[in-house]
């Protein structure tokens, strides 16, 4: 892995070559609050405020996704959307929604061979380029920690920046990274030994500012016994059924499917949709498997913490604490683990 | 350039909405066309059982689906056919227009009158106006469907 | 100024009625200055409710997302009330909730509690940030509230961070209630809600830009209907799929038409608890939309939601003498 610096007050420069490359995306703060959105102007990247409030995610999974196009009558044609695919770099990507990418990859790109993989999806994932940013200061309901993952993960980003004072100290993790910063010109210079102990340094002061741990242990021994617990009533009890908690998780990637329509042209979308919704599961024929807040939010839990460690042996969640963050009544993933643990089967 | 804009607008050609009320506003609009009255024809009519049933997301509808006013005209106050169904009309579409103002929609481009069977005339000059009035507005985007379908 | 300790002893009483099945209120939050709801079943479990100016959330949501589940044959179906603490907004709220036949008085135990306003979440975390703990905070006479960080005591000035809904407040003390916790608040002259009228000065260019800017980012979680107690429709329009009223693609145009949706389909029924706003998770201004709505309702039909449960319906009556200026 190459290690390099850059002094700060370079970035704007890199950012501005990146841009006349490639297509750049970074985080950008509108209406107070940040977002991913296509940079123009280097000026406008905003590295202060910690996490997006919509995650990455939409940037690959996008909210809305055209499948085809349609026309009807006698010469009727299906036409499928083209999708760019020259190479777009993400800027200030954070290790834990990197991480996210990576939760979900197995879901649209397949995990064996024949298994279906979304054109879409990949295709926006293979051309990307992650530069990732870590998190020098932690927010209140961070816990990547507690799913092995550190603020300063370089595994799932393809180079990593940490802040180090006045200079980034520059990762370069994968062949794609290395490509891109041969693209560049020599603005970086060789890290010293020193700047590499700062980095580890900054690391570790990080991961000490983490407060927050979930426990996993165990848990999905602990939730195969309990799925019909009474638990899960009250624990749904105070669940509104609002979809944020799903709609800003870096690793939820439900949708749906509608085709829309007018007398000659119609297309057929992919719409985000959340399992924290009654018509979600509602079928044609009036029957809901899942009638009731309880079921949805054990739904929940149970893919996070259960299905998805036993499908593709990992957790559900990067700890990223949106959920918990925007929560209107403050359902807690983690005391809802904790629960969990205390619950007598 | 300001001559060219201005022979955009004169070019545009309004797309106009209009609800009209089963008994009262199309039968007078059917009796402007019996009586040979020129007018506009900018204005698409979708006939209604009365002004009350125009759901105030008809308007919404029309603008998303690329109108660029609409129409809403039934039977004069204690005229209507159901008795009061013009009298609810007349309070959501008073509320929708001041929301759309709100918004930064031009409230020119909702207009709601009064039209009965007998006037075929008014009708006619409702048209006129409506059409002249968004003409000046020129073509309703803020938030009509990007996509064509 | 509301005592806990008597909040806790009504509680208690109230949950032990025969005729009560459950009783909702506050209790202390995970972290920071977040509150949760808390469900009291016995005398017990009323020990942990509290109340303090971070009680904002409005909990007349709940007993309209009670689940009834099916009944068998010969078997019928319970009748027990649902207690309910509830401010001067939320009373509102259930108020206008009976007027449209959503409950019925029956159904609910209220206990009020005169309230001199709470706290904007998003102002006392940005004030206050990173707090993994939770912090209580009290108000004192001097209209300042009165929280404690790490030992250190903090005095802030109550204008500073009290939710913008609360200080055009016209209603704070509860206009229906069965028992009242301490004394009713006196009158007080509430301000306008000035962010509508600084929309309205703007020019109608300017006014699109700037709903524009924020309906571009709605993510249509839709957690504004969900959040608001008065949103109840078993199947709301924008679930509706035959006609579909909204697309389900996220984009301006979808977005404008649901939010205009929501907003009309308010008029004349927001008690303005501001709970859609909170709620929202990309700051869409909302409060901004129903407060206009409010406004106007008001000035053109003399109508104010969630006064009287006997009142009708706004959009479901009208005076033969309605404002008909805009009508040619």
């Amino acid at each position: 892995m190459e290690q390099l610096t850059l002094p700060k007050e370079k970035l704007p420069e890199l950012l501005g070559e990146i841009g006349s490359k490639f297509e750049l995306i970074g985080p950008k703060e509108e209406n107070g609050f940040l977002a991913f959105r296509k940079i123009n102007d280097p000026k406008e990247v905003n590295l202060d405020i910690l996490l997006s409030r919509v995650p990455p995610k939409s940037l690959i999974f996008q909210q809305t996704e055209t499948l085809f196009t349609y026309t009807k009558g006698k010469d009727s044609k299906v036409q499928t959307p083209k999708i760019d695919e020259s190479v777009r770099v993400i800027f200030g990507i954070r290790p834990c929604d990197a991480r996210g990418y990576d939760i979900i990859d197995p879901v649209f790109m397949g995990k064996k061979e024949g298994d279906y993989i979304d054109p879409f999806y990949t295709k926006r994932r293979n051309r990307s380029i992650l530069i990732g940013l870590s998190c020098n200061e932690p927010d209140t309901n961070c816990f990547c920690t507690s799913f092995d993952d550190s603020p300063a993960n370089t595994k799932h980003v393809d180079i990593l920046f940490t802040d180090i004072g006045d200079k980034y100290f520059v990762e370069v993790v994968t062949e794609k990274g290395e490509d891109l910063i041969k693209n560049l010109s020599k603005i970086f210079s060789k890290a010293t030994e020193k700047e590499g102990n700062i980095r580890k340094e900054t690391e570790k002061t990080a991961i000490e500012a983490i407060s927050r741990k979930m426990n996993t242990e165990g848990t999905v021994e602990k939730l195969n016994k309990m799925f019909d617990h009474e638990f899960w009533i009250e624990a749904a009890r105070s669940c509104i059924g609002c979809g944020i908690c799903t709609y800003l998780c870096p690793t939820c990637h439900c949708f749906d499917m509608q085709d829309e329509s007018t007398l000659k042209l119609g297309g057929r979308v992919r719409v985000w949709d959340s399992c924290m919704y009654e018509e979600y599961t509602h079928h044609a024929s009036g029957h809901n498997p899942r009638p009731s807040r309880m079921n949805r939010v054990r739904n929940r839990v149970y893919h996070k913490f259960n299905y998805f460690p036993k499908n593709d042996g990992i957790f559900g969640c990067t700890g990223c604490g949106r959920c918990i963050d925007y929560c209107p009544v403050n359902i807690d993933i983690i005391e809802v683990i904790d629960k969990v643990k205390e619950v007598n089967v | 350039m300001s001559t060219q804009k201005k022979t955009e607008l004169e070019e545009f050609e309004p797309n106009i909405i209009g609800f009209l009320c089963n008994w009262c506003s199309y039968a007078g609009a059917d009796l402007a066309g019996t009586s040979r009255i020129q007018y506009p024809p900018n204005v698409k009519i979708i006939k209604v059982m009365c002004s009350g049933r125009v759901n105030p997301m008809y308007i919404i509808n029309a603008f998303q689906q690329g109108a660029d006013g609409v129409l809403v005209s039934g039977c004069h106050p204690g005229d209507c056919h159901y008795t009061h169904g013009n009298y609810l009309a007349r309070r959501r579409i008073a509320t929708m227009k001041k929301l759309l103002e709100f918004l930064g929609i031009e409230p020119d481009r909702v207009r709601m009158t009064w039209v009965s069977a007998a006037e075929g005339r008014k009708y006619a000059d409702v048209v006129r106006e409506v059409t002249e009035d968004i003409k000046k507005l020129g073509p309703m985007t803020k938030f009509r469907r990007e996509k064509e379908w | 100024m509301v005592e806990n300790k008597e909040l806790i002893r009504v509680v208690e009483e109230t949950v032990s009625r025969d005729d009560v099945k459950y009783v909702i209120g506050y209790k202390r939050g995970t972290y920071g200055f977040q509150i949760k709801p808390a469900f009291a079943y016995s005398a017990k479990d009323a020990k942990e409710f509290f109340y303090s100016p971070l009680c904002a959330k409005n909990l007349a949501t709940y007993p309209l997302l009670e689940e009834k589940l099916p009944l068998r044959r010969g078997e019928e179906a319970e009748h027990k009330k649902i207690g309910i603490v509830v401010k001067g907004c939320d009373s509102r709220a259930i108020i206008q909730i009976i007027q449209e036949k959503g409950l019925e008085r029956e159904d609910v135990v209220l206990i009020g509690i005169p309230c001199k306003g709470v706290i904007d979440p998003k102002k006392i975390a940005k004030r206050f940030p990173k707090q993994s703990k939770f912090v209580d905070v009290e108000e004192n006479s001097n209209d300042e509230y009165v929280l404690e960080i790490s030992g250190t005591s903090h005095k802030i000035p109550k204008d500073e961070l009290l939710s913008d809904v609360c200080k055009s407040c016209e209603y704070p003390n509860p206009l229906l209630y069965d028992i009242l916790i301490g004394e009713a608040e006196e009158e007080f002259q509430p301000e306008h809600f000035n962010r509508v009228d600084e929309l309205e000065e703007k020019t109608i260019e300017e006014r699109w830009e700037y709903w524009e800017k924020h309906f571009q980012n709605c993510i249509r979680c839709y957690a504004c209907r969900e959040a608001c107690p008065l949103c109840y429709c078993k199947t709301c329009m924008a679930d509706l799929l035959e006609p579909q009223w909204v697309r389900r693609s996220v984009n301006l145009s979808e977005n404008t038409a649901w939010n205009v949706m929501r907003a009309f389909h308010l008029a004349g029924r927001c008690i303005s608890c501001g709970e859609c706003e909170r709620a929202c998770p990309v700051n869409i201004p909302l409060m901004e939309l129903n407060k206009f709505v409010e406004k106007e309702v008001k000035e053109m039909f003399d109508y104010t939601a969630g006064l009287d449960t006997e009142e009708k319906p706004l959009l479901g009556s009208f005076r033969p003498d309605d404002p008909e200026d805009f009508i040619s």
